[in-house]
């Protein structure tokens, strides 16, 4: 048995087979357990490693229905709609799939109906059942209410009504059983779960993957161990998989390929596209730097291709010649080539500058990942001073030698190594972004890809209360004390264009001005190199 | 063997006759075959990323820029800001960092064999003749010009086109202000030369005409005074007036 820690002590939380014939049953205290059966083996409930033995049942589930949810702690459930005629009608899938759970040594209870929730009532209260279309209400009769995914206050309170079975719900009027609960929602989840089980109301389910659009499977007769075959198999279902995408004219962005292995584990290879696609030789070459790292492990027995991401793809006809394409960039190769290089090298490996407009260079030209968009975006109108080639990724201090007050020092030592000013030209002023100093932070970037407001605290960008307040006491900090620096406000920056006796030339900046609050003494940094 | 199509005037021909690479300056660079620009000391490595932008010949197209994420450390990004200044026609990039000198040539020869980039330009540790002689024939192949950027210790066999040992020179007198630095000048050396084993050794002085954004090649300007400065320059800055204050 697994014990719980409850409101009255320690409970009993589960109980197999053998136990319960002792009489121990879930939800006894655990003396009275102990007491009915002493030599009871008993261990601590651990619900995280339940949630995510089940999570992963669920995924290798995926093998028989493209949507699996989660019930409650202890189900699952599968749409079988369109998948039994595979298996030879709902009865045999059935009874495959205890077979496939009792190969594995999974212990189970099945129920089948044509609602959720009278599928979940019977594999709990009538395991092993099987109900057709409409039967559910003749179904159901007999079955315990405790079967409906009750809370366990509404089971107390529906057994002290004396109602002990689904069928003696039914014929009660609906307003005179909401008003024996002491709360309406209490009521509305009673009759809510009675709709649900009935098919009178629709019940949504979560799926624990996203539903591909197209999908492909191939069954192996025999356990596939080699990467040969693997290729092979995948060659086939590609070629399925796009001939569906292209019969409805659209394309894919991402493409997982499940190897599902005989002994219930299975292993997952993503590629993903910049653009949607639907070339099966293009899709096989960026699978086939991934491919190696599948572990058939004892051999694999299905094999799973689905296209996720669908979106309309544009089958413009090629130019004839180069001077009458609209871009002179061949969108669809560039996006291949970048697809190839993603595939092997990682995806952040190819990028694009996305151009900002900020005055301050090391945030005017971020890297963005590429994403299939072209023309690339060009850099926007030139701003005021000259712009080296390069730019350090931060800016390194160095060591003024000889300074001036008004100028940029004459001597200053960079890398370790002392360098002569000749010439220079500037300064260039940049002031700092007083806007970016009480902005909000920004929100995370969402998970899997997609915008998820809910899961964000509202916040107003434009004033963040907790940020304002902290740079108002800063400031306060300052009038009260002008001695004491500030260091968090930023300070401008003087740039310089110089160029020591070798012809190297710099872009050097002196962070501050003198006597500006906040801080000590400017300090130089070099920040980029002219060609 | 090859035959050659005959030079008859008004015959057409169908495939056009191979025209010879030129021998004049660039030697075909960023216009066929793969170069490899080299800093000639620690340190050059912008003069180097600006003399191969100034010296290509300008191909319509995307350029395909492959960098080593070591060198981004000690060398900087690319910010394409900068490079309006050096080239009038700016060709959109796509980037790709790899990590390991094995990625990064096998990144550069993908990019190669993809055929959609107008110039392939990558920057790397260091490369060998095996790899050169690859990619220099991935790039006939393919029509694809190929610039390797890399640091000063790269030397022995190449099979490259050709090798450009780079590095700044101090910059033209500066018209409006002599105090400030005027147009970029660097020494490009031909180190070797497959097109032109003669010119191997050759020493260009070049200059960018910063107003039309021309490469020139200045003659005797290894031979003349760098810059001739006002006195008064003389005075306020410059190496006398350091030692002095020394």
């Amino acid at each position: 048995m697994l014990l719980e820690n409850g409101a009255k002590g320690l409970g009993v939380a589960a109980a197999n087979e053998p136990a319960r014939q002792l009489g121990v049953t879930e939800g006894l205290a655990f003396t009275d357990a102990r007491a009915r059966a002493p030599n009871l083996v008993a261990e601590d409930l651990d619900p995280v490693a339940d949630a995510k033995a089940l999570a992963a049942l669920g995924d290798w589930m995926i093998r028989l229905s493209p949507l699996v949810a989660i019930d409650g702690t202890d189900g699952l459930i599968l749409e079988t709609t369109g998948c039994d005629h595979l298996y030879g009608g709902e009865h045999a899938m059935m009874e495959m799939l205890s077979s496939l759970l009792q190969r594995n040594a999974i212990s189970h209870q099945l129920g089948l109906a044509g609602t959720p929730g009278a599928a979940s009532a019977l594999s709990r209260a009538a395991p092993g059942t099987c109900l057709k279309e409409g039967e559910e209400q003749a179904g159901l009769t007999d079955l315990p209410v405790a079967a409906l995914r009750l809370s366990a206050d509404a089971e107390t309170l529906l057994r002290r009504f004396g109602l002990t079975r689904i069928g003696q719900l039914y014929g009660i009027d609906r307003r005179a059983l909401g008003r024996r609960f002491q709360s309406r929602s209490a009521a509305d989840a009673v009759l809510l779960r009675l709709d649900q089980a009935l098919g009178l109301r629709h019940e949504p389910l979560a799926p624990l993957r996203p539903m591909p659009l197209r999908s492909a499977r191939l069954n192996c007769p025999e356990p596939i161990a080699t990467s040969e075959a693997i290729k092979i198999g995948l060659e086939q279902l590609t070629q399925e998989v796009c001939e569906a995408l292209s019969a409805t004219g659209i394309g894919a962005r991402c493409f997982l390929l499940t190897a599902f292995r005989s002994d219930g584990s299975r292993s997952d290879i993503a590629v993903k596209a910049a653009r949607p696609v639907r070339e099966p030789k293009h899709i096989l070459r960026l699978f086939r730097e991934r491919i190696d790292t599948i572990d058939p492990g004892f051999g694999i027995d299905l094999l799973l291709l689905e296209a996720h991401r669908t979106d309309v793809m544009e089958t413009s006809p090629m130019a004839l010649s180069g001077d009458l394409a609209s871009t002179d960039m061949d969108a669809i190769a560039l996006s291949a080539l970048a697809d190839r290089i993603a595939a092997r090298l990682g995806e952040g490996a190819v990028s694009r500058v996305q151009p900002r407009e900020s005055h301050m260079p090391e945030r005017a030209e971020p890297q963005a990942r590429f994403d299939g968009s072209v023309p690339i975006p060009a850099i926007p109108s030139p701003t005021a001073g000259p712009r080296p080639i390069r730019l350090l990724p931060s800016p390194e201090r160095v060591t003024v030698m000889a300074e001036v007050p008004d100028g940029p020092p004459l001597r200053f030592i960079w890398r370790r190594v002392p360098r002569t000013v000749t010439r220079a030209d500037g300064p260039e002023r940049i002031a700092p972004e007083w806007w970016t100093h009480i902005a909000a932070p920004q929100t995370p970037p969402a998970l899997g890809g997609q915008a998820r407001p809910w899961l964000t605290p509202k916040m107003d960008p434009r004033a963040d209360a907790a940020q304002i307040a902290h740079v108002r006491a800063d400031l306060e900090a300052m009038l009260d004390a002008p001695s004491e620096p500030v260091k968090l406000l930023p300070r401008a920056r003087d740039y310089y264009r110089v160029e020591d006796a070798s012809g190297r030339r710099y872009w050097l900046f002196r962070e501050g001005l003198y006597g500006d609050g906040r801080g000590g003494p400017p300090e130089w940094y070099v920040h980029g190199l002219f060609a | 063997m090859e035959h050659a199509p005959l030079p008859l005037k008004d015959v057409f021909h169908l495939s056009p006759p191979r025209d010879r690479p030129s021998l004049a300056f660039p030697l075909g660079l960023g216009d066929a075959g793969l170069h490899e620009i080299c800093e000639a000391s620690h340190g050059d490595f912008a003069a180097m990323t600006g003399f191969a932008l100034a010296a290509r010949a300008h191909r319509k197209g995307p350029i395909v820029w492959i960098r080593q994420a070591g060198l981004k450390q000690s060398h900087g990004l690319l910010l394409q800001a900068g490079y309006r200044e050096i080239s009038t026609n700016i060709s959109p990039c796509l980037t790709i960092t790899p990590r390991k000198l094995s990625e990064t040539l096998w990144a550069t020869e993908e990019a190669i064999r993809s055929g959609v980039a107008a110039l392939v330009i990558a920057e790397l540790e260091d490369t060998d003749f095996t790899a050169s002689r690859r990619l220099a024939l991935a790039a006939g192949r393919h029509g694809v010009p190929v610039l390797l950027l890399m640091p000063y210790s790269r030397d022995g066999a190449t099979a490259a086109s050709a090798r450009w040992r780079i590095s700044p020179r101090p910059s033209s007198p500066n018209r409006y202000d002599p105090k400030a630095p005027g147009a970029l000048r660097w020494k490009a050396v031909l180190e070797r030369s497959r097109q032109a084993p003669h010119m191997a050794g050759q020493s260009f002085d070049l200059e960018l005409d910063d107003e039309t954004l021309s490469l020139r090649v200045v003659s005797g300007l290894a031979a003349d005074p760098v810059a001739t400065r006002p006195a008064w320059a003389q005075d306020r800055i410059g190496p006398s007036h350091l030692r002095q204050s020394a």
